[in-house]
């Protein structure tokens, strides 16, 4: 007798519901077969069985007081859905045996539950003021939240590890901070963190003075984000970097020397500089041994100057620009030689006494197999002597036809002792003025010349007058840099404004060493030198770009913070170096002409235009 | 005494219960803080109950010298309450990408907030309705911007009204100098919704206070559509709406953070009560066209009567045990009212110095999730064929 009972009360409930459970989306469960029937009344009376599941307060409803109005409604809800369950799954497969889990009433009760709380949250959802959102939270985060409907989200960020240098600095920490906002960083992907060195730590126990904010360390250490990869290290020991350089593909430098002792200031502002571009040259040239050398930022090797066959292919040349004068009438005489010395050096050394005479040295390039140096960015030279200035010439055009031939030159100074010199190719102009821009694809030879005229008064001591007819220099190398689109290693200098009067030569001087080993590495660089740094919000104020020292206005941390990061993937802020400060109005005679404004702002990308016009290779 | 204050509306519809609560609301925050000096109004019929206006903020600056000895507080230091919701976070992110310091006040639970810290923003343990855990975590703030609102599951006088009332109290006693409140708008014009009342009380409470504040209205969110509407739709789910042609002027909450920031930052906005409103007011049916347009599949949409809502209404309000989703439901009260919740935001628009160009349209916000999520199924499809590729 209870069982048919019992499934009347199912089936008169699911007709009262009838538009609801359509609504929301189930099939109602009207039997149709024997079997299916069979199968709802086995259910029933499991339920029935049971103390507090959902048909036995289906059929309290029935009978209840109009006061349990409310459980009732659950009640009701609960019953068609078991019901439709069971019957979806009965037609569905008819062969397939109930399992116990079907049939279990806990189960079943749990289940109508969630229905009807669904059912109400809806219902109750459209009389609220606010609701809350239910939906699949990793789909809304992924879309609003992280993904690309969110106005920090940059699409390079998930493939990209930035290191931090100085991650506790003023504008370090809201470097870090927005780079984790742009999502520099996979949480699937653990090897893809942001590492953090904090730099100076030994320092601080070194120089335990007020000036030097050694106390607070931990607490700042504590105020960057968890997630970022934090590593201890101090820049002036390069083999605390190893471990920091691992795994990265860009740098942002923002430390800075805390006092401006000479040794602090060489140690972190110089060194510092030079020990974090070599870390990370080392790191890259090992990524290049485990492909065989192929990669994009190792060097190409032009010549190599370390025994004497290295030396072979090279041809020394003399020649005159005034071409239709005798030579002997001015009693000139010039004369050059390039040999291997015993000391293990190529030397290429000689003098002209010849008026408008030059001598050369030049060699046809061999290069590998599948490289063509239109995917370099230019040339370094490392090269030693007495400091004389040469003429580095590209030659263009067939090999055979001589007549086609295009030459291109670039002026290239050298210090007395041992230096590194970068040459890019956008600075090689036509002898022919009339002639196309450089394509270096195209170049086969290379010369380097010397010639008495533009030489620099000799530097050296006092006293000893040399001449500056005559030259010395001695060849280790030269290779091309690799080309990229975007900056590798973005260095924070300073303009000197903000540095007390009596010590910002000697800052300036590091910093100025700082940023020329970082232009003469290879990498690709941006270089920001921002006025006087204000600790203010940023983006309210509309900034200038400068090249050329003549600003003279402050600058929030957080504008230069957002030039680190924009400058990051932008292709016109590789290998430039420039002055950033608040707009203000120039004083008379030093025009506003090349200074661009730019109001920073999400919807602009205010920096590619305000680079754009700025000089290359700074 | 309500003359003096001006503003005391019947809510009639607060359980006696609560309103007992609330009536003995008294909180001490430290014996050395005199802060509170609570006066709560008698009601003066039975079941016709008033807010507890009555609390005056009297809270005294404490000791100024000592603040002013002290470390200066630096103008960057922000706290957000309500940090976790869905404009909380949007403002924290803001925030620290325009260089503040931002701390955020979030409710011990098990589940930490572990995104704010990702971000790099503070996160300090504080509960409004325990106000004795508010003071420590003002220390150092310069600015409040306070988005907290109760979830509709919480019993909405614990968080809203005295949770609300402590803050500001503490606020102005610890010299805070700036607290940005998040109202309703058109609050003043529903006393029956629990949730505006409590917000207009609040604002009036705030403008009493003599701490420097800016009160922000906002109309509605289009992040909540996404969840509403946007997702269902996709899913081929049923879409629940009402018929009421109510209209409302959705607003991108990522447009709201970046305006209160400006807003913060513009001395001009001080003491003002700012209305944020979206480009156009829109009806749910609209929306749902919208949506539908976009999402190239109709709708199976449930059309719920307003009368039915409020039928549902006026029933739980029959049973103390049901007033709780009584007052769940009070904005149908809202929505039976044909309101339109949008607002001129030219005046607005010139006082912030904002272009109204950069304001995102609904129609554009949609877009691009629709775009965006399309994408991603699309990839998500892909995937799984390579996969069974594998297999």
């Amino acid at each position: 007798m209870e069982l048919p009972g019992g499934y009347i009360a199912a089936a008169s409930s699911s007709n009262g519901l009838c538009s609801k459970s359509n609504s929301f989306g189930l099939r109602l469960p009207y039997p149709t077969t024997p079997n299916t029937l069979h199968r709802t009344l086995i259910a029933m009376k499991a339920s029935n069985l049971s103390t507090g599941s959902g048909g036995e307060k289906g059929r309290g409803g029935k009978k209840g007081p109009r006061k349990q109005k409310k459980k009732a409604k659950e009640g009701d809800a609960a019953a068609p859905k078991e019901a439709a369950g069971l019957d979806a799954e009965g037609s569905g497969s008819k062969q397939a045996s109930l399992s116990l889990e079907d049939v279990n009433p806990v189960g079943l009760g749990r289940r109508s539950r969630q229905i009807f709380d669904e059912l109400w949250r809806k219902f109750a959802g459209l009389g609220q003021l606010s609701t809350t959102s239910v939906v699949d939270e990793g789909l809304l985060e992924g879309v609003l939240i992280g993904g690309p409907m969110c106005e920090f989200t940059v699409a390079e960020a998930q493939d990209t590890t930035v290191l931090v240098v100085g991650a506790t600095s003023r504008i370090g920490r809201i470097v870090v901070r927005k780079l984790m906002l742009r999502g520099y960083k996979v949480k699937s992907n653990p090897p893809t963190t942001i590492q953090i060195s904090n730099i100076n730590t030994k320092d601080h126990e070194r120089y335990e003075k007020g000036l030097w904010l050694g106390k607070a360390d931990p607490e700042v250490i504590d105020m960057l984000p968890r997630s970022v990869d934090i590593v201890l290290g101090d820049v002036g020991e390069p083999t605390t970097l190893e471990s920091a350089i691992e795994g990265c593909n860009k740098i942002i430098y923002c430390a800075t020397a805390r006092s401006t002792v000479t040794a602090d200031l060489y140690r972190v502002d110089y060194r510092g500089v030079y020990n974090v571009i070599k870390a990370f040259q080392d790191h890259n040239n090992k990524l290049a041994q485990l492909r065989a050398g192929k990669s994009s930022k190792s060097k190409l090797l032009l010549a190599k100057f370390k025994s004497s066959q290295s030396l072979e292919g090279w041809e020394v040349r003399q020649g005159t620009y005034f071409e239709d004068v005798p030579i002997d009438k001015y009693n000139g005489r010039m004369d050059a030689k390039l040999e291997f010395t015993e000391s293990g050096e190529a030397v290429f050394s000689g003098y002209v006494y010849t008026r408008g005479g030059y001598v050369e040295l030049s060699k046809k390039l061999s290069l590998p197999l599948g490289s063509t140096l239109d995917r370099y960015d230019g040339l370094l030279l490392s090269v030693g002597g007495n400091g004389r200035s040469y003429v580095v010439t590209l030659e263009s055009g067939p090999l055979a036809d001589t007549s086609q031939r295009k030459l291109y030159f670039a002026r290239m100074s050298t210090k007395v002792g041992f230096c590194r010199v970068r040459i890019p190719f956008s600075s090689f102009r036509p002898v022919v003025p009339d002639d196309p821009p450089l394509d270096p694809f195209l170049v086969h030879t290379l010369m380097i010349r010397f010639e008495p005229r533009k030489q620099r008064p000799p530097e050296g001591p006092s006293g000893l007058t040399q001449d500056p007819r005559s030259f010395k220099l001695i060849l280790e190398y030269i290779k091309a840099l690799p080309t990229g689109q975007e900056t590798d290693f973005i260095l924070v200098s300073c303009t000197g404004a903000a540095i007390d009067p009596t010590r910002r030569a000697q800052v300036l001087k590091a910093k100025k060493a700082g940023e020329d080993s970082l232009r003469r590495s290879g990498l690709g660089y941006t270089i920001i030198r921002p006025g006087p740094l204000l600790e203010e919000p940023g983006g309210q104020r509309a900034l200038i770009f400068d090249q050329g020292n003549r600003i003279s206005q402050s600058i929030s941390c957080a504008d230069v913070a957002d030039i680190c990061i924009k400058a990051l993937h932008d292709s016109t802020a590789r290998n430039k170096s420039f002055d950033v400060c608040y707009e203000y109005v120039a004083e008379q005679g030093n025009g506003l002409y090349e200074l661009v404004a730019h109001l920073p702002d999400k919807a602009n990308n205010y920096l590619t235009p305000a680079l754009a016009v700025l000089e290359k290779n700074t | 005494m309500a003359s003096r204050l001006g503003h005391a509306i019947p809510l009639p519809f607060i359980s006696p219960r609560l309103y007992h609560r609330a009536l003995d609301f008294n909180i001490s925050l430290g014996r050395s803080m005199d802060l509170l000096n609570s006066l709560p109004a008698h009601s003066s019929s039975l079941g016709n109950f008033r807010l507890p206006l009555r609390h005056q903020c009297n809270a005294r600056t404490v000791v100024a010298t000592d603040i002013s000895q002290g470390t200066p507080v630096r103008p960057t230091s922000v706290l957000v309450v309500g940090a976790t919701g869905t404009l909380g976070r949007q403002i924290v992110r803001r925030s620290l990408d325009e260089g503040y310091d931002v701390r955020c006040l979030v409710r011990p639970r098990p589940a930490p907030a572990d995104f704010l810290r990702d971000w790099g923003a503070i996160v300090v343990n504080g509960d409004l309705s325990k106000p004795e855990t508010i003071p420590a975590t003002l220390v150092g703030i310069h600015t409040i911007i306070d988005c907290a609102t109760g979830r509709p599951e919480e019993p909405i006088l614990k968080v809203d009204w005295e949770g609300k009332v402590a803050l500001i109290q503490c606020a102005k006693a610890m010299g805070i100098q700036k607290y940005v409140f998040y109202s309703i708008h058109n609050c003043d014009k529903h006393p029956e919704v629990p949730l505006m009342e409590i917000k207009y009380c609040t604002e009036k409470f705030l403008q009493d206070s003599g701490l420097n504040h800016i009160i922000i209205r906002l109309c509605g969110f289009m992040q909540g559509l996404i969840g509403q509407y946007a997702v269902p739709i996709l899913e081929e789910k049923s879409v629940w709406g009402t018929d009421a042609p109510t209209r409302i002027a959705y607003m991108d909450t990522q447009d709201i953070a970046r305006l209160t920031l400006i807003a913060m930052r513009n001395d001009k906005a001080d003491r003002k009560l700012l209305t944020f409103a979206g480009p156009r007011a829109w009806s749910t049916q609209e929306v749902i066209t919208l949506c539908e347009r976009l999402a190239g599949q109709d709708a199976n949409v449930t059309t719920v009567p307003v009368s039915v809502l409020k039928l549902t209404r006026q029933l739980t309000r029959l049973f103390q045990w049901t007033n709780d989703v009584a007052d769940r439901l009070a904005f149908s009260e809202v929505l039976a009212s044909n309101m339109v919740f949008s607002a001129s935001m030219a005046d607005t628009y010139s006082l912030l110095g904002v272009d109204s160009k950069d304001i995102v349209t609904l129609e554009r916000y949609l877009q691009d999730y629709f775009t965006n999520i399309l994408k991603k199924l699309k990839d998500l499809k892909a995937q799984s064929k390579q996969t069974d590729i594998y297999l």
